[in-house]
């Protein structure tokens, strides 16, 4: 009897599996760079950020045309000419938290996660160093890191190399709850 | 019972067969179940600019922000149509200035206005988007509709020139006004390649009745037309753009008194990233579909063409996004 019991459990435990996944309620991803001229920031409220607490697998997925800059057409040249979002609609994260956490207790965590990250079609692999928060039933990822251009293909024309730095800092604020089936 | 109870361990195997590969795999497509609905992306920069050289594009000027824009068409370069070394190719002759301002309203709607030196032309403007094509082909096309309308300040011995002695007639200032009326259906096709269709019609409050003494067409107040424009990017930044105008007026066809011609133009569009510059060739003279739609009279085979220039450049009117969190 024993025999059947366990494998039983096993299969319930598995249809619950969604338990384990927390998806973000709010997320916000900016990047910002200072340029003599103007800055260049954007921020991108529509990506929600997906974690597996139990095999630490961190995915997001981010839409670049949500991207919102201050000008228009900053925002028509980011996506026609930079990152060339016809082609490339999104930017994906998909990796894994190398910390083992107990997301039982409450408390801050300085995690690490690795993984590929893919922008404008350019898989890189990163390991990027964050804050992770623990609060009852909400876990906050926050991040800064910096993206350099070069790494994923984004060219930058001769007549702003010296202009527009190589590279943006992008930070990650994002609170996640338990995913729900809807 | 031992059948049954392989069957529960199948079936459980399984269902954690199926966990395993959903917890390595894809977590993203919980986006997909859960978002439900598709967002139809719409498609960027069909064209850069209201304009391709004459045509007008289905791109409106975006919320908040002004396109101003400096247009200016030479003389003409051919020897044949006053133009040649003496007049440095028509560099030294001015066909027509155009300043305009065009405001965004919302992201679809756009009001213009400018003033041209051709006919000393004031002219008004609304464009309003309709569609707009989605990357998805949900939306397979942009759509925009676009009004135009002109008063020409003129004295009234040019505004009148060319009018048969008729004591009767009187002067009145509505005869000033003219106004043009186009559908603008616009198609990108990929990264490089934008085309568009612009059926149009063109209204004049007041017209000379000449009359075509190859077919005796008279003059008519109103006449139709066909444009077509297309963009082709070279690399990134760097754009062929040509346009053309079939313009459907019996008057126009053949005149033998006084010659007309569809209005050719072809160019190359450059985008700085704060201005778009065209540098252009037509036979155009006018630079407002007022203008160049009725009286393009230079004829490309002459060398009736001339080398002309737009630079836009958008400039904010307070409204930003917020971008700071």
């Amino acid at each position: 009897m024993k025999k059947i019991i366990i494998p039983v459990i096993g299969a319930l435990l598995s249809t619950s599996a969604f338990a384990q996944i927390y998806i973000a309620k709010s997320c916000e991803i900016s990047f910002f760079s200072k340029t003599p001229v103007e800055d260049i920031a954007a921020v991108n409220k529509a990506a929600k950020p997906l974690l597996n607490i139990v095999t630490g697998d961190l995915q997001m997925k981010i839409v670049m045309t949500a991207f919102v800059f201050e000008k228009p057409l900053m925002q028509e040249h980011f996506n026609e000419n930079y990152v060339e979002s016809e082609k490339f609609p999104n930017a994906f994260f998909k990796g894994k938290i190398n910390e083992k956490i107990d997301y039982t207790k409450d408390g801050e965590y300085k995690v690490t996660a690795t993984g590929k990250l893919t922008i404008h079609g350019i898989e890189k692999e990163r390991t990027i160093e964050g804050m992770l928060t623990v609060d009852k039933t909400t876990i906050t990822l926050k991040s800064t890191f910096k993206v350099m251009f070069a790494d994923h293909g984004v060219v930058i024309p001769g007549l702003y190399s010296g202009v527009i730095p190589p590279d943006t800092e992008v930070k990650i604020n994002a609170i996640l709850e338990p995913y729900k089936k809807s | 019972m031992k059948i049954i109870q392989k069957k529960i361990v199948g079936l459980s195997a399984l269902a954690f067969l199926s966990f395993a590969a959903f917890a390595q795999d894809d977590m993203l497509s919980l986006l997909d179940s859960k978002d439900g609905k598709k967002t139809h992306e719409k498609t960027i920069a069909t064209f850069k600019d209201p304009k391709i050289i004459n045509a007008q594009t289905t791109e409106t000027v975006k919320k908040g922000t002004m396109n101003f824009s400096i247009t200016h068409r030479f003389g003409n370069i051919g020897v044949k149509s006053n133009g040649g070394v003496h007049s440095l190719y028509g560099l030294d002759n001015t066909a027509d200035i155009r300043l305009g301002f065009d405001f965004g309203i919302t992201d679809k709607l756009t009001l213009g206005f400018g003033r041209s030196k051709q006919n000393e032309l004031v002219d008004g403007s609304v464009k309003y988007r309709i569609l707009s094509q989605s990357i998805d082909n949900h939306v397979p096309f942009s759509l925009a509709l676009f009004g135009e309308m002109g008063y020409n300040p003129q004295l009234p011995l040019q505004f009148y020139s060319g009018m048969a002695e008729n004591p009767d007639f009187k002067q009145k200032p509505e005869q000033r006004l003219s106004y043009t009326a186009q559908m603008i259906l616009a198609r990108k096709f990929g990264w490089r390649f934008s085309m568009e269709l612009l059926p149009s019609y063109v209204h004049r409050n007041f017209v000379i009745a000449n009359v075509n003494p190859n077919n005796g067409a008279k003059e008519m107040n109103d006449f139709y037309g066909i444009g077509a424009g297309a963009r082709f990017k070279i690399v990134q930044r760097v754009a062929i753009i040509v346009d053309y105008f079939y313009i459907l007026s019996d008057y126009r066809m053949n005149n033998t008194s006084k010659a007309f011609f569809s209005p050719l133009g072809l160019g190359i569009e450059l985008d700085t990233g704060g201005h778009i510059f065209h540098l252009t060739f037509t036979n155009s003279a006018g630079i407002v579909e007022n203008n160049f739609l009725p009286n393009t009279t230079d004829d490309w085979l002459k060398g009736g063409f001339k080398f002309g220039f737009n630079i836009s450049r958008v400039f904010n009117l307070g409204h930003k996004n917020v971008v700071k969190s």
